[in-house]
């Protein structure tokens, strides 16, 4: 069925009423989710999937679809506001998000994370609806070694988070690693690391590190002074509540970067939006000319990783759609959901539904308009938040990490896990440990090194598959490129200084 | 620059950090380096072990050497520790008397204590947020929190 | 008027063998408790069940799933280890349970120290390649395999997933050697296989289904002891001439140690009147499951047996053991 044909039946579909009910429900709900740290789509989604049952599969498959990439839009909102990512994917937002927040840009944050999110979401829908069965041949091709390539290049972005010592930023990734390794070993079935303890047996939660470092451990840190009632300074005015022109001439590239990256990375099974977001990021920053003010609060540096964790959603369902192979835990729910209708998802998934696919294609361009009209007036009353006094905000923010967290796992062993973790966060900010380094050695520590093995065990040994392989080879040039970006750096610095001494 | 004193805090973390990575190793030659198919599970953790020893005692050497930036402050990290120990309290408390209870007793003691705020002041902003959170969490969104003998 | 005793006796018997009716009856919701989170495969199993019973009206009160994942399952098996003696909670075990206490130390309670209710399915598998591969029969992967050991590859689950159990099986049985790559998720598995990247896999039929449809997948043999109803024209392993025990995964029931005998019979006669609901037959046959139903007492010799040939393998396959 050719594209527009096929197109113009699925906004036929979808413009049913019933049908536009249930895709805004879903963005709702998926917004609400994503906003709630801890609590996520898959679990949303398992919730909600007696329900549907009393849909039509068409309206059902529009509404959670709505619910995963809904979740993308809200997460962002309390990684902006308060240091607290949604969702592993919005952990890269807190980075340059919560510090325009501390500087009182929470407005134009939060609005340009809704518009990356549209402008990416959009993007992403566009390949899934152009490039699909190709792509997901492509992708077919990548394995071990490119994932492995893949990874490298994301672990090599540590250098760009470094900030001052590049040391420690170092050290913080290594840790990070030792903490992903905790577990139960997949090709050995060997427990490393779990003292004893039964539950460290599937390894740490990502969230649970990611909120008792980043939340817990800011708190912890304003904890120390009681000064100020107000938490942040409050931008005055509705303009400076949302994005200036200039805000989006900056973000230009961001939009780009993210869309493209996120939707390449979501296509890959196995790679999901947490890389796809460090990674868009990293891009952005290494292309960057204020590359150094990455940190503080810098707007491209929120409208990349917002992007690319929307895009990554469009690019996700390539794989489940054209293939039936879920990339993700809130693709597998999606396949059991579909498995559960009734459907076959597989090669031959789309040419028998295709009302279906474009039904649900055509959903997903209106999803991202309603979510984009959802969030953008949201954002004053967001921004509000920040008005909270501090005694009452920093508790509600130690309960709603406690409430998050169990929600995730029912495990009050997680509970001391995160009471832990806020230690540690705190004692970094205080030693001068950059945290980002460690997350982002947590979130891909693992798949690093199973790629790794997994190459070596393809190659029977022989490391020399890595770099024989045209696209693991390109990856890990980039990777080494990467590093050497800081070298540059000093290389730069020294020259111009050796210039002005002439 | 000369003259500055050395930063206990490098010196410290530099040798935990040793520690750590000594602790790693040793696990790690325990287990298999090459498996019968491939690496085992001890050939990642051996690498970033040692990684981890040789970074951290540049660490320790630059505190020593009172070669890095000036150390961070401690003075006020009593209010911010305090606060962790009420944390963990309300953690371990969570199983007795409830997650929501607990949370409760938290907040109070971080309003009154910490902010100095008045005690009914302190009381109400414990029991409106308990509230939100009771209404919002299970009851809206019908999720089981651990429930204490208190029953909520 | 006085009732001869034994007539009381033969009365009193006659009702506690009727467990239904008598003895024991849940007063209050029961917890179904499984291993995954929501979504996972326990998870949709449990919940699917809860639908049947509550269609079939076989059970007076609520059946509630409640999800206690982490420790590779044994967080589950701990959780209801703990709850001894309450009457109202029963578990959902899998093929996990059985093995995955083997290798981990850090586990304080085993399946084993659990009451054994039921088994409820069997699940089969196919072994499949890639639609263009040079191999037709088993005995044609199995005969390249032996020629060049170690080269050709398959990817699969953890290496005490039943994927490897197969392939240990297979392997001790024709001496032939094949690498084995342990994915974490199934979409991955089957990318690797999809992509040339491995040889073979070891597959649920219901997902293998799709890819033939599509012409990219063959199966060259089916892990079952009887032919599957939709796999009609493919040997099983025995009659690929290949005498290997099909070892199944499995689904099954287990209660809180320490409950009365009523109890017990209670649940294994729920279980039992479930399994011959017309619900049932169609789930079973919808899913490709074998039904494979086995009373608390026989569940326990299987297990036995189970445990044993895990043991076995594991071992094979240069795992350490700890109990």
């Amino acid at each position: 069925m050719d594209i527009l044909g096929g197109l113009a039946n699925g906004f036929a579909v979808a413009f049913q009423p019933l049908n536009l009910l249930w895709c805004f429900v879903g963005v709702l709900l998926g917004t609400l989710v994503g906003i709630m740290p801890g609590l996520g789509p898959p679990a949303t989604i398992a919730m909600l999937l007696p329900l549907t049952f009393k849909m039509s599969p068409a309206g059902a498959i529009i509404m959670l679809a709505g619910i995963y990439y809904g979740a993308k839009y809200g997460g962002s909102t309390t990684s902006i506001l308060l240091n607290m990512p949604g969702e592993s994917a919005s952990v890269v937002t807190c980075l340059d998000g919560y510090q325009m927040a501390r500087k009182g840009r929470a407005g134009p944050a939060l609005g340009i994370s809704a518009i990356a999110s549209f402008v990416a979401g959009t993007f992403g829908v566009l390949g899934l609806m152009l490039v699909a069965p190709p792509l997901a041949k492509l992708a077919l091709s990548f394995s071990s070694p490119e994932y492995f390539g893949l990874m490298a290049l994301g672990l090599a972005m540590v250098v760009l988070l470094a900030g001052r010592s590049m040391v420690k930023a170092l050290l913080a990734a290594l840790v990070g690693l030792w903490i992903a390794s905790i577990g139960t070993d997949l090709f050995s079935a060997t427990s490393r690391f779990t003292f004893g303890q039964v539950e460290l047996l599937s390894g740490i939660d990502f969230v649970v590190v990611a909120i008792g470092v980043f939340a817990l451990g800011e708190v912890l840190g304003n904890l120390e002074t009681r000064e100020g009632v107000q938490m942040l300074p409050m931008p005055r005015g509705l303009l400076n509540l949302l994005p200036t022109l200039q805000d989006l001439k900056d973000c230009r590239f961001a939009f780009a970067n993210g869309s493209v990256i996120g939707f390449l990375v979501g296509v890959l099974p196995g790679a999901g939006s947490t890389i796809a977001s460090f990674l868009s990021y990293g891009v952005e920053k290494a292309v960057s000319r204020r590359r150094e003010q990455f940190g503080t609060g810098v707007i491209e540096g929120v409208a990349a990783p917002e992007g690319a964790n929307n895009s990554e959603t469009g690019g996700a369902l390539v794989p489940l759609l054209t293939l039936g192979i879920p990339g993700s835990g809130t693709t597998a729910i999606l396949l059991a959901a579909l498995v559960l209708w009734g459907f076959r998802p597989g090669p031959l998934f789309i040419p028998d539904n295709p009302g279906l696919f474009w039904g649900l294609v055509a959903s997903m361009y209106i999803g991202n308009v309603m979510l984009l009209v959802l969030n953008l007036p949201l954002v004053p009353l967001f921004a509000q938040v920040l008005r909270t006094p501090s005694y009452i905000l920093y508790p509600l923010i130690l309960g709603v990490s406690m409430i998050g967290v169990y929600s995730t796992s029912s495990s009050l062993f997680d509970l001391w896990l995160l009471a832990g973790f806020g230690l540690l966060g705190y004692v970094m900010r205080k030693l001068d440990y950059p945290a980002a380094p460690l997350i982002l050695a947590l979130a891909l520590g693992n798949d690093f090194e199973r790629a790794l093995r997994q190459s070596l065990m393809m190659s029977e040994g022989s490391l020399s598959i890595l770099v024989t392989r045209p696209i693991s080879a390109a990856m890990l040039s980039l990777a080494v490129l990467v590093l050497l970006i800081p070298a540059f750096g000093r290389f730069n610095a020294w020259r111009l200084r050796a210039l002005e001494q002439e | 620059m000369e003259g500055k004193t050395r930063n206990t805090g490098d010196i410290a973390s530099g040798l935990a950090l040793a520690a750590l990575g000594i602790a790693v190793v040793v696990q790690a030659r325990r287990w298999d380096y090459l498996g019968p198919d491939g690496p085992g599970a001890g050939f990642f953790p051996l690498w970033y072990g040692i990684a981890m020893i040789a970074l951290s005692l540049v660490v320790l050497v630059s505190g020593l050497r009172r070669q890095s930036a000036p150390a961070a402050q401690w003075g006020k990290s009593g209010r911010a520790l305090s606060a962790w120990l009420a944390f963990a309290a309300a953690v371990a408390l969570s199983k007795p008397i409830g997650l929501l209870a607990s949370f409760a007793l938290l907040t109070f003691f971080i309003t009154a204590v910490l902010y100095r705020r008045p005690l009914p002041v302190a009381a109400a902003v414990a029991a409106a947020s308990t509230l939100g959170l009771y209404l919002v969490f299970p009851l809206l969104l019908g999720m089981a929190l651990p429930v204490g003998v208190l029953g909520f | 008027m006085r009732i001869p005793v034994c007539l009381v006796a033969a009365a009193s018997l006659l009702g506690a063998t009727t467990a239904i009716a008598q003895g024991f009856k849940p007063t209050r919701t029961v917890e179904a408790i499984v291993h995954t989170g929501p979504g996972g495969g326990s998870d949709v199993f449990a919940r699917a069940i809860a639908v049947m019973l509550e269609k079939e009206k076989l059970l007076p009160v609520r059946l509630q799933v409640v999800n206690k994942p982490g420790g590779n399952g044994n967080v589950a098996v701990a959780y209801v280890a703990e709850k001894k003696g309450d009457p109202n909670t029963i578990a959902f075990f899998t093929g996990n349970w059985l093995a995955n206490y083997l290798v981990a130390a850090e586990a304080k309670f085993t399946i084993r120290d659990l009451t054994p209710v039921a088994r409820l399915v069997l699940e089969p598998a196919v072994i499949a390649v890639k639609a263009d591969a040079p191999y037709k029969t088993l005995k044609d992967f199995i005969g390249a395999a032996t020629k060049n050991p170690g080269k050709l590859k398959q990817s699969g689950g953890s290496i005490t997933s039943r994927d490897n159990v197969v392939r240990q099986l297979l392997q001790q049985a024709t001496g032939a050697r094949w690498a084995y790559i342990s994915y974490p998720g199934g979409g991955q598995r089957v990318a690797a296989l999809l992509g040339g990247h491995v040889d073979i896999m070891v597959i649920e039929p219901e997902e293998a289904g799709e890819h033939i449809r599509a012409g990219n997948m063959r199966v060259l043999a089916q892990v079952t002891e009887k032919r599957l109803a939709r796999f009609s024209d493919v040997p099983t392993l025995k009659e690929a001439g290949f005498d290997v025990p099909v070892v199944p995964q499995v689904r099954g029931v287990v209660a809180p140690p320490g409950i009365p005998k009523e109890n017990v019979e209670y649940w294994q006669a729920l279980f039992h009147r479930l399994t011959q609901t017309p619900s049932w037959k169609k789930y079973v046959e919808d899913n490709q499951f074998e039904d494979g139903y086995l009373g608390s007492a026989e569940l326990v010799t299987f297990m036995d047996g189970f445990n044993d040939r895990m043991r076995g393998i594991l071992k094979e396959a240069g795992v350490k053991t700890v109990r």
